[in-house]
This record gives C-alpha cells, structure tokens and sequence, in this order.
C-alpha cells in the first residue's frame, strides 16, 4: 500500500509505527530528550511537507530514521563546538532522580547510565550502527538500506563497534537484566 | 579452529546463513572457549539494549508531538493563493529576472514599428541614412566665417597667397602724392604686424 506522507490517515499510521524508533535513534545519538523530540518533530514536518509517496510504510520508516540520524548527528557536531552546551548535554542524562529504592534498581541505573556514557563516546560510524542496530532495532538488510551501505560493510562495523564498547566497557560493574 | 568473534556476532544477531549456522552450532556445541565467548557478547548487547529509552519515556513525547502537527498542520486552514508563501530559489529567481531583461530589451530594440505604442515619441527624426549620420572620426571642422578672422590674419593670408590689397578707411580722404610708393609702404605696415605675430 503507498503511503503519501501529506495524507493525514496514512502520515498518522506512519506515525505511530515510526516514532518510538526515531525517538530512540535520535534519543541514543544526542542523549538528551528534548533536543531528541525537537529533532523527532523536525523530521516528521520534513516528512509532511515534502508530500512524497513511499511504496511501504517501512520505506518511509528507512526514510524518516535515515534523517533523524542525520539531524541527531549534525546537532551533536553543532553542540560540540560549543563547549558550555557539551557539559550540560553530559549532564542531562545523569539528572535523573532515583525514584524507587533498592540496590537493584540503583545498579541497574548506574549500569544504564555507564552504558549510555559509552555509547556516546563511540566514533560516529560506530554509534550510528550500534544505534540503528540496538535501538532502532533493524536488522543488517535494513542497516544497510538506511546506510546505503552494503551488508559486509555493516557486519564488520557491528563487530567493531561491540569491540569498542566492551573495552570501553571492561572496568564497569555490568548488571546484566 | 575457534570462531572469530565477527562470526559469533552475526551469529548471535541471527543473520548467520546456513550452511554456517549449522556448523557454528556444532562447534558451540562442544568448543567451552568459544561458547564462554558467545555469553560475554550475549551479555554485552544485553546490557547495551538494556539502556534504550523506555516506551513509558517515549509515550508522553509522542503524543505531544502529534498535537503539535494536528494543531499546525493537520487541522490548519490552507492558506489563500495571495497568503501562500512561494518560495522561489536562487537559480529560479535568475530565470525570472533573465526573462524580464529579455522582454524588455525585445520591447525596445526589437521592435522599432510596435515600440511607438509604448514609448511617447519625443520628436527627433528616427530615420538613420547617410545624410544625418557622420564619422565621428571625418567629421568636418565648424565652417569658420570671415568674422572669425582679425583684419591682419586676412591680409597675411592674401599676402600669402600673393594678392595685393587696396584698403581704405571711409570718409578719410588720402592725402594726395605719388601714389606707386606708398601703397607700397602701406602694405608693408598692414603686413608687418601679421608678420610679427
């Protein structure tokens, strides 16, 4: 079924499969939700105001994540040559009261927290995969299709990623779920 | 041989094709190195999922998104042709102005019979032919008349041109003697100050 992205029916129905993975991509790539959400709406306008015709909802789906990745990237890179709006960029994660007691619950928000911090920290190609991987949870075929790269190229950058993040990771108390 | 950790990767993702997959398995299957190396990267993508922005932390964000574009979009009046922004690029903006030079620059030297109804006629004769048009370059010098001349450059330059010039002041009478000798000392006087200059 096409989907036209100015029809209110069909935007609604893209809409509401799409968003939570672009909240998610946009979320894991700026660590900040509500640029994540200003970026979420900015794409889904874009979306809107192109008034285009995927074949599927999943084409759409590919389309909508490949720009929310872009603008999540770009707004990264803005940030980081401001060097004030990078600490409190860091900072917002970690603001997060603890609103349950429990030893539990506390190791599973500092492991969360570590996790989050790594990520972060992952050179772009590598985040972006782990991102679209982990998060936005497509598959290699899909990867590639948003990446436009091929399924070898992201084989290999998703073993290099999880190198990256397990030594990144080595000296953090994991809590597994 | 033990397995690469790239394979145990796209293993555990479950992209691995068979007939790799199946032999992966048997190899898991007795292999404890390998096998405690799959639970390590089990565990790491575990714990990196396990950090993903929860639905209950999305949910209020989508729905406030969503209204938004109801509000503005969605539930908007279209806006009228003469309130519609028109957004026009660079290059078409070129185009445009292009077009207009064109038109203009057709309106004035283009048509020379039309242009009458556009442009007033301002009364200066328009027909070129080689009566009213000149070389700037072999334009002739103003004609100089007899006027622009002083009384002395005028007998010098008949002196020159070796006439001789009888000049008489009215209503003096010449004081009569011999006559061949003086007009020639005359002469001489009217002469010399052209001479001099």
């Amino acid at each position: 079924m096409e989907i036209r992205s100015s029809n209110e029916a069909e935007f609604k129905r893209v809409y509401e499969e799409v968003f939570p993975v672009i909240m998610r991509v946009a979320y894991h790539v700026t660590y900040n939700k509500d640029v994540a959400e200003d970026i979420c709406q900015d794409a889904f306008i874009r979306f809107y105001d192109k008034d285009m015709v995927f074949d599927t909802v999943d084409d759409a789906k590919y389309w909508l994540i490949r720009v929310t990745k872009n603008l999540a990237i770009n707004q990264v890179k803005r940030k980081s040559r401001e060097r004030n709006s990078i600490e409190k960029l860091k900072k917002l994660p970690h603001a997060k009261s603890y609103d349950k007691d429990g030893a539990s619950e506390l190791l599973k928000e500092e492991s969360t927290q570590a996790v989050r911090k790594a990520v972060e920290q992952l050179p772009e190609i590598y985040k972006t995969i782990i991102v679209l991987k982990e998060y936005a949870g497509l598959n290699y075929k899909q990867i590639s299709q948003v990446l436009r790269i091929s399924e070898s190229n992201v084989k290999v950058r998703v073993h290099r990623a999880r190198k990256e993040l397990e030594s990144m990771l080595s000296g953090e108390e994991i809590h597994v779920p | 041989m033990c397995l690469d950790d790239q394979i145990l990767n796209t293993y555990l993702d479950g992209e691995l094709s068979e007939p790799w997959k199946t032999q992966v398995e048997e190899h898991l299957s007795y292999c404890v190195a390998c096998k405690e190396r799959l639970n390590r990267l089990k565990n790491l993508k575990k714990m990196v999922c396990s950090a993903q922005l929860t639905d209950d932390e999305i949910a209020p964000r989508q729905e406030k998104v969503l209204s938004f574009m109801e509000k503005n979009y969605f539930n908007k009046k279209k806006p009228s042709l003469i309130h519609k922004k028109i957004k026009v690029s660079f290059g078409g903006m070129l185009g445009v102005a292009a077009a207009f030079t064109l038109i203009f620059a057709t309106v004035i030297w283009g048509g020379q019979g039309d242009s009458q109804e556009f442009i007033p006629n301002t009364g200066i004769n328009t027909d070129i032919n080689e009566n009213n048009v000149s070389m700037v370059s072999v334009r002739e010098p103003q004609i100089q008349t007899l006027d622009d001349y002083t009384l002395e450059e005028i007998l010098t330059n008949l002196d020159d041109r070796g006439y001789t010039v009888d000049l008489h002041i009215k209503g003096v009478q010449p004081v009569e003697f011999d006559s061949t000798e003086d007009l020639s000392e005359d002469e001489a006087d009217l002469s010399e100050p052209s001479s001099g200059n």
